[in-house]
């Protein structure tokens, strides 16, 4: 049996990273993200960290410190929020396309104006488009258990692409939970010592990395980079059965489906926000309705024909978005899941539901809400157009 | 073994290939400087002219006979200090090695040297400042001088224009973060620069920085033949001391006792020919006030010590 701790959802992504053992860690304090930092330099003043570890003067040099280290052979981690992610756009977009299995907690943090400090993962789906892959989580223990097995999904040969593990800001970052613990042998067993062969700075090996490159080879790159991406899905399916044997839990790999075998109605979610819909399909189940969850732990690769099998098995479905896509004026996630239908020749009447913005509470009855919405619109069998907005009633709020 | 005899005797580490403008003293510093060097080095070329000529490659094919690549325009001291922090890691040592225009350091990238320079990650950073952005056809940067003809602070046909601020005292500010090591040279003084980079090299914590300044014939509108003696001005009018600082420590290393006019360096620069005697004296004035605190700052690190 392993330790059982009880950690917030920032310490156990600062305790996966020791456990993975990343040769170079460089990180940035920001709301909700900073525990981590001060949890890696607190193990390092202990000694229990085994990393160089450098307190950088920005995001931007976290990640570019990291993509060097990672041109020059090393396991590489750092954590994040927001501005933060913003700020390393320049070097975050270079380290996919370098290829570099760089791992990366995104706490997952509203972008600003207006100002806001608190969650919502706007942050890092703004930039799904940029290469990494992208994996979201429900609970602290999916915090630590992913993050770890982010850094085999990224050091695969297969793959060879850097993983960001997002967790919702304060949700999960500052919750207390109880967690599982690997022992460091079991981590040392299911992770070996990353070795860079695809591109190495080494005197020994000299070679140019990244010169001016020509169209089609630019093209040539892109291919492949999707291949890659291509190739995570099974990669990520594999790594969750070899951790399962390990320490008997599993996250099913890129979706998580509940209650979904004789459903009806379907949800659709990502993040935290996740355990209050299951409660709510329990609670809906006990009413009569037969509504079932399917939970997207991977965006990137997006596993459109999972998803595309679960839902084909209801009549309909919402999603519930915690942040906006502008001028389609949905959630993200809804229009992911629309694209993936229309590919499986799947249409089913749908709705966006947008909530939860900027740390704002989905409450259990704001999800009720929500079910019956989706309910009404399938048995109706229209598809809503417009996006429906979850909040409760405030003074002054139009 | 003499300067001579190194280089020599040294490999030449970059492709023969480059294709640098002619007169180029910026290819001729980054061969003397990679000689010194040698194979042990890993190097960074930021997007400018050294990347622009090749010296990183071109697809498949690399410029140069060590590991290089490019870093972003911003972020070259950050990425060497990543694969320092690798390589201690690792337990193995190389040269880690910067060479980056003045946009790619004084500008962009300030923040990122900046930050290693704080923090004591063990990189040689050398700038080879040519005043601007050149090889995107001389946009004005940070380090361009007063009055400076750029393609983006354009001169009127009455002759009105050019940038109208000095251009940073970039050396003497990483002098002031009390670095192990922070030096200027010039292609004029082969000599004066290969001890520097000599130096830089048995800096065993934290940033060593040489600053070369390097006049650029294409852009400033020099004879290519007058290269290097236009360069030799620069350090003979004041206008560019060559000095060295160890931790706040200075020396002047070539000592320029009876300057020569600053318009004797000018004179020979397009990009300055529309300055009137005034505006040419401005220049020499803010020369001597620079030498002056850099003498202060020499005699009270003689009184120091």
């Amino acid at each position: 049996m392993n330790e059982i701790a009880v950690m917030n959802g920032n310490f156990a992504a600062a305790t996966a990273a020791r456990l993975a053992r990343p040769e170079v860690i460089a990180a940035y304090p920001i709301t909700p993200q900073t525990p981590v930092v001060e949890y890696l330099t607190q193990f390092a003043a202990e000694g229990t960290l085994d990393s160089q570890m450098t307190e950088v003067e920005s995001e931007h040099s976290a990640m570019s410190i990291l993509s060097g280290a990672s041109m020059a052979g090393a396991r590489c981690y750092t954590a994040t929020s927001s501005q933060g992610l913003a700020l390393m756009y320049e070097p975050y977009f270079r380290a996919s396309t370098l290829r570099l299995p760089i791992v990366m907690n995104i706490v997952n943090r509203e972008m600003i104006s207006p100002q806001s400090v608190w969650g919502g993962p706007q942050d890092s789906l703004t930039l799904r488009d940029a290469g990494w892959i992208q994996i979201y989580v429900e609970d602290n223990q999916e915090i630590l258990d992913t993050t770890i097995q982010a850094f085999r999904i990224a050091e695969d040969p297969r793959v060879l692409l850097p993983v960001n593990v997002c967790y919702d800001g304060f949700y999960l970052s500052h919750m207390t939970e109880r967690v599982e613990l690997p022992t460091q042998k079991q981590v040392d067993g299911f992770l070996p010592p990353y070795e860079a062969k695809h591109q190495i700075l080494d005197p020994r090996k000299p070679m140019a990395i990244d010169p001016l490159t020509n169209g089609y080879l630019v093209m040539e790159y892109r291919k492949k980079h999707m291949a890659a991406q291509a190739a995570a899905l099974g990669v990520l399916a594999e790594v969750d059965r070899d951790y399962t044997a390990l320490t008997g839990r599993s996250w099913k790999g890129a979706i998580d489906e509940y209650r979904m075998d004789d459903a009806e109605y379907a949800v659709v979610t990502l993040g935290s926000v996740t355990g209050a819909c299951r409660e709510m399909v329990d609670a809906k189940r006990a009413a009569g309705v037969r509504m079932g969850l399917v939970k997207i732990r991977c965006l990137r690769p997006f596993p459109r024909a999972a998803i595309a099998a679960a839902l084909s098995k209801v009549k309909g479905f919402g999603v519930i978005d915690r942040n906006v896509s502008f001028g389609w004026n949905h959630g993200i996630i809804y229009q992911e899941v629309k694209a993936a239908l229309y590919g499986s020749g799947c249409s089913l009447p749908s709705i966006s539901f947008i909530g939860g913005l900027g740390g704002e509470d989905l409450t259990l009855d704001l999800v009720s809400q929500a079910f019956d919405a989706i309910v009404a619109s399938v048995d109706a069998g229209k598809t809503v157009d417009e996006a429906v907005w979850l909040w409760s009633p405030r003074k002054g709020v139009k | 073994m003499s300067v001579v005899d190194t280089l020599a005797e040294r490999e030449d580490m970059i492709s023969p290939g480059i294709s640098a403008c002619i007169g180029c003293n910026v290819e001729l510093t980054l061969r003397t400087v990679m000689k010194v060097l040698g194979p042990n080095t890993i190097l960074a070329i930021p997007p400018g002219c050294m990347g622009g000529v090749g010296v990183v490659g071109w697809n498949k094919r690399s410029g140069s006979k060590v590991p290089v690549f490019f870093p972003l325009l911003d972020n070259t001291a950050s990425m060497l200090a990543g694969i320092r922090l690798a390589y201690d890691a690792k337990g193995r040592d190389a040269n880690v090695v910067a060479f980056a225009g003045d946009g790619a350091t004084v500008d962009a990238g300030f923040q990122a040297l900046s930050g290693v320079a704080e923090r004591g990650d063990r990189i040689i950073y050398i700038c080879y400042d040519n005043e601007g952005y050149m090889n995107t056809g001389y946009q004005r940067s940070s380090s361009t001088s007063k009055g400076s003809w750029t393609s983006t602070t354009p001169v009127s046909k009455e002759g009105r224009g050019g940038k109208r601020q000095n251009g940073k005292d970039f050396p003497m500010i990483m002098a002031m973060h009390d670095i192990p090591y922070v030096a200027t040279a010039s292609p004029a003084y082969i000599p004066d620069l290969v001890r520097k980079v000599e130096e830089a090299m048995k800096v065993k914590e934290g940033l060593a920085y040489i600053h070369v300044y390097n006049p650029c014939p294409t852009g400033w509108g020099i004879k290519p033949e007058e290269s290097i003696m236009v360069s030799r001005l620069a350090v003979k009018t004041r206008f560019f001391p060559l000095y060295e600082a160890r931790n706040r420590k200075f020396r002047i290393t070539v000592p320029v006792p009876k300057p020569l006019p600053v318009r004797d360096f000018t004179s020979r620069i397009k990009k300055f020919s529309h300055l009137n005697e005034e505006e040419i004296a401005d220049l020499g004035k803010l020369a001597e006030e620079r030498y002056l605190f850099l003498e202060g700052a020499c005699a009270r690190s003689s009184a120091d010590a």
